[in-house]
């Protein structure tokens, strides 16, 4: 009896084995080959597309709720990062809902980035608005109207008045407000980046500025008459401006050539821009409060690389909507353009 | 004895569930990894992206991601979605690489994207090579040189051709020479000019074209923008533009994609290059592929704006003299 049933352990453990070896094997055949979906993945295609359609609308509608809640929400995971404070002025204009996505598109890339937008204007604008709700970024929309007389008229070329001015400054007392709230060292780690909305960054950029301790600088692409301008760098330390325009500046470089250290910002709670400086001088007026030549932070390769350009954007030719309008066709009002 | 002997059925037993079961785990994470490589062509993918799940925009995710590495990467490949083939005629100019950034940093958002660059030159400038090598988008690199007989300004014998013509053309002909007439992958092709702008909602609605798509553009034909007609059945019946609105498709090359398949079906499609009249171009193209009737309107019925016609201003550039004042070795 225990002879046989050894033999029929014997025989199931047998069976057993050669059973599971060649379910291996067959897996393992499996595996190596590609299962050809494609006849019945078609409609399945179709409908999952649609799907991620409606899915990136929800998503998107979600997030307009969250921040219709709490607007100026900080991201509640504490990175490692400092955080890079941009202040871009902005106003209204037929290309502004352009310049703003695409710089919204560059800035999405950058982590621990916080958009501080100043509008030109008495009152929040429903298209600034409702753009910030839908493009993902932390934010802080604020406004301030420039006044009439330091206003550029139509027609006038765009260097008689500085631009800006205004809506930057109030870029900066927000920040500094802001902060006050919190007093520990960890507020305020940070840089501050004066960004226009109509010139290009790249990625890098904005990696290279995190590090400032006070003022960093960097080469500007097309700016001043020139390919490019530059800080010149000598043993590490800038010892002179490379520029075709007035180099006799305090600070000869552009707006988007340079960022400062939040804590520096915080520490001279009354440096500003002045906007009564003359021509060029706007950079200056704020740099020569905070910092010296030699204490410049050379970025981007000791200066050699160019990571920002100061483009500009063409102004769109509306003769023929003009004249439509004149005749009372012009092109619906209500689409938001 | 028998203790040795359990040991040994025990193990026998144990051993191909454990062999099944470590090769079914492995086989999970390589199968992504294919599937993932699939397609790149001369592109970079991302390993680490295998953590973020397939979902087109979980923005939550990218930040994880991106806080470990500095540049972003595009999305991970999906196998469910159509791929769009954008074609950019691009050619040397002081703002090219500034033009080529921005849209980069606009086209590494979108799934699935496979981005054609043509070069208005001789050969294949160092420029652009090392852009498109860095950026790690999914790219091909072109090059066609337009003659200066073409360039020139139009006279009654020698019309101008319009700019970018020629290096469309290469782009679509190396589309139908690399992919074969009975390609079932879903694809649309669609021509981005490397100085628009355009929002990512665009190439979420161009991604169902099955023929060809139009769309709202503005800043185009001296309006705030240009749109094509749409009556009560949601078909395409005319064209809202004040600049010669009985073109047959007077639509901007912005404003319409065009399914892959409909390109490869139809092999002597082209854009003309000799005797266009201005605003013609896109129609020499479209009246080879599709009638009217068959234009599928998106961005809701075509009332949205999601493309903009914008143009990047020349740069001044009148202090680099005759020599150049800065150093030539600089790229900008």
């Amino acid at each position: 009896m225990a002879a046989r049933m050894k033999l029929k352990l014997k025989t199931v453990f047998v069976l057993y084995f050669m059973v599971s070896l060649m379910g291996l094997i067959y897996a393992l055949m499996q595996l190596g080959q590609h299962c050809d979906c494609a006849e019945h993945n078609l409609p399945k295609d179709r409908a999952i597309s649609r799907l991620q359609e409606e899915l990136y609308r929800l998503q998107g509608q979600i997030r307009q709720l969250e921040k219709a809640k709490q607007p100026e929400k900080k991201q509640p995971p504490k990175s490692s990062l400092s955080t890079i404070f941009v202040i871009t002025p902005t106003y209204a204009r037929l290309v502004q809902k352009a310049e703003l996505t695409r710089l919204s598109q560059t800035f999405l890339h950058v982590p621990q980035l916080h958009w501080i937008l100043v509008e030109d204007s008495p009152r929040k604008t429903p298209l600034v608005s409702n753009f910030l709700m839908k493009s993902g970024l932390t934010y802080t929309h604020l406004n301030v109207p420039t006044a009439k007389e330091r206003k550029l008229q139509e027609g006038d070329p765009s260097w008689l008045k500085p631009r800006g001015v205004e809506q930057r400054n109030e870029g900066l007392r927000w920040l500094r407000e802001d902060r006050k709230t919190e007093p520990e060292d960890d507020g305020q780690q940070g840089v501050v980046y004066f960004a226009d909305d109509d010139n290009t960054y790249s990625l890098q950029l904005f990696e290279e500025m995190r590090s400032t301790r006070r003022v960093s600088v960097w080469p500007v692409g097309l700016v001043g008459g020139m390919k490019f301008e530059s800080p010149v760098v000598e043993g590490g330390k800038v010892v002179r401006f490379h520029t075709g325009w007035r180099p006799s500046r305090p600070f000869p470089m552009d707006m988007a050539g340079f960022a400062v250290s939040l804590r520096l910002v915080l520490a001279n709670p009354d440096a500003c821009f002045d906007g009564e400086a003359p021509m060029g001088f706007l950079e200056s007026s704020l740099l020569k409060g905070l910092v010296t030549v030699d204490e410049l932070e050379p970025k981007a390769d000791n200066c050699t690389k160019v990571l920002v350009w100061h483009t500009r954007t063409e102004k769109p030719k509306m003769k023929r909507e003009e004249a439509l309008q004149v005749q009372g066709l012009g092109s619906d009002p209500a689409v938001e353009v | 004895m028998p203790k040795r002997r359990d040991i040994v059925a025990i193990v026998l037993i144990v051993l191909p569930w454990m062999l099944l079961i470590s090769v079914w785990h492995q086989s999970n994470i390589t199968s992504v990894l294919t599937a993932q490589k699939a397609d790149t062509i001369g592109g970079r993918s991302d390993s680490r992206a295998l953590k973020e799940s397939s979902s087109l925009q979980s923005r939550d995710i990218v930040h994880v991601v991106r806080t470990e590495y500095i540049y972003s990467r595009p999305p991970p490949w999906s196998q469910s979605l159509p791929t769009l083939h954008i074609i950019t005629p691009t050619y040397s100019r002081p703002v090219q690489k500034a033009e080529l950034t921005r849209l980069a940093n606009t086209l590494l958002h979108v799934s699935n994207l496979h981005w054609i660059v043509v070069e208005d030159s001789q050969r294949r400038t160092t420029l652009v090579s090392h852009f498109l090598q860095e950026k790690g988008l999914n790219y091909t690199h072109l090059n066609i040189l337009t003659p200066l007989t073409y360039k020139s300004r139009g006279d009654g014998r020698n019309p101008r051709v319009p700019r970018g013509t020629l290096q469309r053309n290469l782009a679509l002909r190396w589309l139908r020479e690399t992919f074969p007439l009975n390609y079932t992958q879903p694809g649309v092709v669609y021509f981005a000019d490397d100085d628009n702008t355009y929002s990512l909602q665009l190439f979420e609605e161009m991604r169902s074209t099955k023929k060809v798509s139009v769309w709202p553009v503005a800043f185009v034909g001296g309006l705030r923008y240009e749109s094509p007609k749409i009556n009560a059945l949601g078909k395409v019946y005319g064209w809202k533009t004040v600049f010669d609105p009985h073109r047959p498709f007077a639509i901007d090359m912005a404003g319409f994609a065009v399914n892959l398949g409909l390109i490869l079906s139809k092999p002597q499609a082209y854009f003309k290059l000799r005797g266009v009249k201005g605003g013609y171009q896109e129609s020499s193209l479209l009246k080879e592929l599709v009638t009217l009737s068959e234009l599928e309107p998106k961005a809701s019925n075509c009332t949205e704006v999601l493309v903009w016609h914008t143009r990047t201003e020349k740069p001044v550039l009148v202090n680099e003299g005759k020599k150049g004042f800065t150093d030539s070795n600089v790229e900008i």
